[in-house]
């Protein structure tokens, strides 16, 4: 087994011993049920075609919870990696490090999240049938690459802060600049710029947030992005079609390219 | 082999480690004493690259630490005076972690742990074991694998009598095996007992280095090891005090071949 393969299982092995994962997948499980629950019976089960609706309520569920948890998982990871010194003088690449703690939190807070939507998907599968149920299993692959980002993101804010104290305050500044942020820029935007010039830039906004990008993603599963507001109308306007192949590369961005600063941070640390 | 071509250190504006020069032959101990703050550890942790060296250069077994810090590594055993692993690491993990990148085999890493004494702690988390015991699996795993470079930062801390020994017994046996040995202490009796070659250092600075008669001869202590106090004692003290009183009173010692 090369050391990266070995470290990488080290860090699943504590990932796994952790607790995190554990309460991640019982508090987003009873969440995402009790979602399902109350957006059944708000649209009357009979009347509901099947997986559609509650996804979209479900769906919001995932860009709320699962960002703030990814960002602060990943920071405290982050941080922690400054008290490795003995793994940092094994012979492995300090970067290797910081990817294998991404990928054990990913594994482990993806399993997490399979559990839970997962549940979700069984109740609503039972109550209202299967129809729409592949469009669910898409929204699960976009909530797993809003996790994937943010935790990369969040481990990011943590090599840079150092300490856990400092890479949680910062992971939670961070968080309400992306989910709060970007719409007000949006806002801002629709107000400064001239008419009809303002969709790729709105567009480009869309994108300068994952958990923006993901939600618009999100929606445009179930041909929900009348509810994804002026940056989602902007999307389609200047895109089309190709407006969710560019939302998943942006998530993919998102995940790739904080990773590799955090990896060229760290390896440039001392400890 | 270990070597240091003026390799520095500073942290901002302040200097921890002044250019020094050093070279540990294989099957050679070297150790560093010096007061807190000497740059004794600074000198070990730019060596294990955990910290990034302000200038100058290092080797192990000929591997540059900064630009070929991976193979430099993978001949290198370190203990950190942090210790540096979470409390939360289960002992087995650790030890096959480091027996997969070092390419050792499991039942030999295991073997080497019960050797270790901790044979019956494998289940064990890191933060459930003794400080005697994480200083012994430590001093164990730094030796673990194909190592011909052990850097020891004060390796006999949280030890009692029984792991004192086992410390001196490992550092003599890494010796035995072609292993260049340099380790930072406090605890002189031991240095005394394991270095071939002392190196004092004072303020990030090598103020004095040779062997115990070289560094007595030059401290102008008699060794002739007379009751009250054993005479490395008195030649650190002489010496780190003469380092003290002036920056510029370089007193060393350089054996020329481990120059």
């Amino acid at each position: 087994m090369s050391p990266t393969l070995s470290l990488c299982r080290f860090e699943l092995e504590a990932a796994l011993r952790g607790r995190t994962a554990s309460f991640f997948a019982a508090g987003f499980g009873l969440a995402s049920v009790a979602v399902a629950l109350v957006g059944l019976s708000a649209g009357g089960v009979l009347a509901v075609q099947g997986f559609a609706r509650t996804s979209v309520s479900l769906l919001e569920l995932v860009v709320w919870a699962v960002p703030v948890l990814a960002l602060i998982t990943g920071a405290v990871a982050g941080a922690d990696c400054h008290e490795l010194e003995f793994t940092a003088s094994l012979p492995v690449r300090r970067a290797h490090i910081v990817f294998s703690r991404w990928l054990a939190s990913t594994l482990t807070l993806g399993a997490a999240l399979l559990v839970g939507l997962g549940s979700a998907g069984v109740v609503i599968g039972l109550l209202a049938g299967t129809a729409d149920g592949w469009r669910y299993l898409r929204l699960i692959g976009v909530a797993l690459l809003i996790l994937a980002a943010t935790l990369a993101l969040g481990l990011w804010i943590g090599v840079t802060a150092r300490t856990r104290l400092k890479a949680v305050g910062v992971a939670v500044a961070v968080w309400f600049v992306l989910i709060i942020g970007v719409d007000l820029a949006a806002i801002g935007a629709l107000a400064v710029l001239p008419p009809g010039n303002a969709g790729p830039w709105l567009s480009a906004l869309l994108m300068a947030s994952p958990i923006d990008s993901g939600r618009a993603l999100g929606l445009s599963l179930f041909h929900a992005d009348v509810v994804a507001g002026p940056t989602g109308a902007a999307l389609r306007a200047v895109l089309g079609k190709a407006g969710a192949w560019a939302l998943t590369a942006a998530l993919i961005g998102w995940t790739v390219v904080p990773l590799t600063l955090a990896g060229r941070q760290f390896s440039r640390s001392d400890l | 082999m270990i070597r240091l071509e003026q390799l520095q250190k500073s942290y901002g504006a302040r200097p921890a480690l002044e250019p020094i020069t050093l070279a540990v032959a294989p099957g050679e101990v070297v150790a560093l004493v010096g007061p807190n703050g000497a740059g004794k550890s600074t000198t070990l942790r730019s060596l294990a690259g955990i910290v990034r060296p302000s200038g100058g250069h290092a080797f192990i077994a000929g591997h540059d630490v900064v630009t070929d810090s991976v193979a430099a590594r993978s001949r290198l055993g370190y203990l950190s005076q942090r210790l540096g692993v979470p409390a939360s690491t289960v002992v087995r993990d650790l030890v096959r972690l480091v027996a997969s990148v070092r390419g050792v085999a499991p039942a030999m890493a295991v073997q080497t742990l019960t050797t270790a004494g901790l044979g019956d702690r494998l289940r064990s988390t890191f933060g459930e074991l003794s400080g005697g015991q994480r200083q012994r699996l430590m001093i164990a795993l730094a030796t673990l694998g194909p190592v011909t470079a052990l850097l020891l930062d004060e390796p006999g801390i949280s030890l009692d009598a029984e792991g004192s020994e086992e410390v001196r017994r490992a550092i003599c046996e890494a010796r035995d095996r072609g292993t260049a040995v340099l380790f930072a202490s406090h605890q002189l009796h031991d240095v005394a007992l394991l270095a071939d070659r002392i190196v004092v250092m004072v303020q990030g600075r090598v103020v004095a280095q040779g062997s115990l008669a070289e560094l007595a001869q030059a401290a102008g202590v008699a060794c002739d090891g007379a009751p009250p106090e054993p005479p490395i004692e008195r030649i650190y003290r002489i010496l780190v005090s003469r380092g003290r009183d002036s920056a510029a009173s370089h007193l060393t010692l350089v054996r020329e071949d481990a120059a």
